[in-house]
């Protein structure tokens, strides 16, 4: 009854443990399983490219309403934006079930895949929500796996830290969402995204939506890694296995933009003379904390995990900006970012894999003796340092330029002092990689193994295209933000 | 009959008394029992502004809203006292003041 992507990922994720009883019997369970999932993944990627071409060029929105018809019952939608999003989760989802064959060689690679593949598809439903509760039911989907992949390694004490320090922030975060979510529907009498813009629009102010606006702020903030809020990502992000942190750094945060996209741009458009001063200090401080934090870690997980919250930053700041060219901007880094931060913490992982630490100093000279890994780790941290002829440059651009036109110099003027903040981590950490002299730790390193391979390099081919020829991939962030700001 | 402001002002003294807890105690247990108390507080939040919905009756939308998001709820909780048993194993306490470990 729901869209065939939705329909295929949730079949796939429900046989997935099927999958596994019978490699069990054969006695190649995590081949099994992992097959089965490079299988869902494949296939899902092609229905995603028919569905994102169908609204491309034909119907724009795709609607499918479940029961009864709005704004009583409860729909699913895609437009252009839900397809922009749902391809990069799908993309970096498939990357990381690569990615881990080799990673996780302890613990079961049946519940590791069937959880993995139902993260991907909760985040999938969520883009595809066409109202507040079914994307409330998703979001929570998404946020248990992610609890469960944080504490995969349960025999360490760290992921179990981590794990429970992100389970208790997170929930509070989504319980604020479900608050909101009934003072919204008390005003409205729907929770319905483009009836629920309609109704507040007649409404007037009242304190009840300034309340809900606030704590959806903060919900769907804390999720996008939203200094003060960000307190669980850093220790999340590096206690979970990497192909793990590539998918909550590259792709889950994006989900919490996306619910600060519908709410703040949607559904409180009308009142966005409130929230944009807000949002944008909030933004600056998120990069500011996200960069200087960054600066002085030695855990190389821990590093990019913070810079995970400045580059959220941006995106906030291009949201807060709100013009057209400056959406574009944060669309396109999102698709930037995720490409970047993935293909980064992969290679971290391959780091780990090989020499056994995540501390940049033990890691230090490790591209002599993992050349291709290294090579791709220097390509990655160039680009995140905004080299201009690599991807991140360009949406960078696109946001400080937005921000000139849209007369508020004075932030984009912020973000380039932030970017050089991060050009200084990022070369830091290509001189830890690649000029120092090495360790005895990396010295007896191996380069990582095809099945790491494979991923990391096609996330570097991927991230020089888009930085070579960015053309197209602008383009289809255009038609994203033209969803949000003129829905068809 | 109650008026059905008084249902909203209970569940936003309930939330405030899961927040309470939530930053306030330190037993690992006793936050999931905050969780819970906020989960609760947003229930019947829902029931009882859905009543402004249709006057004089409860939206049967929001019913199916709540029971949906109670057993979310469950969800939650669950995995949060998996996580704390092998907390416990690792910790030998409850208390979150030892999950410190990993500030830098």
């Amino acid at each position: 009854m729901f869209t065939p992507l939705l329909d295929a990922l949730i079949l796939f994720t429900l046989t997935t443990p099927l999958a596994g009883l019978i490699g069990r019997r054969i006695k190649h369970e995590k081949m099994a399983v992992a097959t089965w999932a490079t299988v869902a993944f494949v296939f899902s990627l092609m229905l995603v490219f028919l569905l994102y071409s169908e609204v491309l060029w034909g119907a724009g929105l795709l609607i499918e309403h479940v029961s009864a018809l709005p704004p009583e019952g409860v729909s699913l939608e895609a437009d252009a934006l839900s397809m922009f999003l749902a391809t990069i989760y799908l993309i970096i989802g498939s990357m990381a079930s690569l990615f881990s064959i080799r990673e996780i060689e302890e613990g079961s690679p049946t519940g590791f895949y069937a959880v993995l593949l139902g993260m991907i598809t909760a985040m999938v439903g969520v883009v595809f929500s066409g109202d507040l509760f079914t994307l409330f039911i998703f979001w929570e989907a998404m946020c248990l796996c992610s609890y469960t992949l944080v504490a995969f390694r349960k025999e360490k004490w760290e992921s179990i830290e981590a794990s429970f320090k992100y389970l208790i922030m997170s929930s509070a975060g989504s319980i604020t969402i479900l608050f909101a979510l009934s003072f919204l529907y008390g005003t409205a009498g729907t929770l319905n995204i483009s009836y629920l813009s309609m109704s507040l629009k007649g409404s007037g102010e009242s304190l009840m939506v300034y309340v809900a606006l606030l704590m959806l702020l903060v919900g769907f903030g804390l999720k996008a890694g939203m200094v003060p809020f960000h307190t669980w990502l850093p220790d999340a992000h590096m206690a979970a296995p990497s192909s793990i942190s590539a998918v909550l750094s590259g792709v889950m945060v994006k989900a919490g933009i996306y619910g600060l996209l519908k709410t703040l741009l949607v559904i409180f458009l009308p009142l966005q003379g409130s929230w944009r001063i807000t949002l944008a200090a909030f933004a600056v401080l998120t990069m500011f904390v996200g960069n200087l934090s960054a600066l002085p870690q030695d855990d190389i997980k821990r590093l990019l995990a913070y810079s995970t919250i400045a580059n959220s930053g941006y995106i906030l700041l291009g949201i807060a900006v709100g013009s057209y060219r400056a959406l574009t901007g944060s669309l396109f880094h999102v698709l930037n970012h995720a490409l970047i931060k993935a293909l980064l913490f992969l290679c971290a992982g391959a780091f780990i894999h090989g020499a056994g630490t995540r501390s940049l100093r033990d890691l230090a000279g490790i591209r002599r003796t993992m050349p291709i890994t290294g090579t791709a780790f220097i390509i990655g941290a160039l680009s995140l340092a905004s080299i201009p002829p690599l991807n991140v440059f360009w949406s960078e651009l696109t946001i400080i330029t937005a921000g000139v036109e849209a007369d508020m110099p004075s932030l984009s003027f912020l973000m380039i002092l932030n970017l050089v903040f991060s050009a200084a981590y990022c070369l830091r950490m290509i001189q830890a990689v690649a000029v120092k002299r090495e360790t005895s730790t990396s010295k007896k390193a191996k380069e990582a193994p095809l099945q790491m391979l494979v991923p990391i390099l096609f996330l570097v081919v991927l991230s020089i295209i888009v930085g070579v020829y960015p053309a197209p991939f602008q383009t289809l962030a255009e038609t994203a933000a033209q969803a949000i700001l003129s829905p068809a | 009959m109650v008026p059905s402001n008084y249902y909203i002002a209970c569940s936003i003294i309930l939330f405030s008394l899961g927040l309470y807890c939530l930053t306030v105690k330190r037993n690992m247990i006793r936050l999931l029992m905050g969780l819970e108390i906020m989960i609760n507080a947003a229930n019947l939040n829902f029931i009882a502004l859905s009543s402004f919905v249709v006057e004089g009756a409860v939206h049967p939308l929001a019913h199916v809203f709540t029971i949906l998001s109670i057993g979310i709820g469950g969800c939650i909780i669950a995995l949060g006292l998996v996580i704390t048993i092998y907390a416990y194993r690792h910790y030998g306490t409850l208390d979150v003041r030892e999950l410190r470990r990993l500030k830098h």
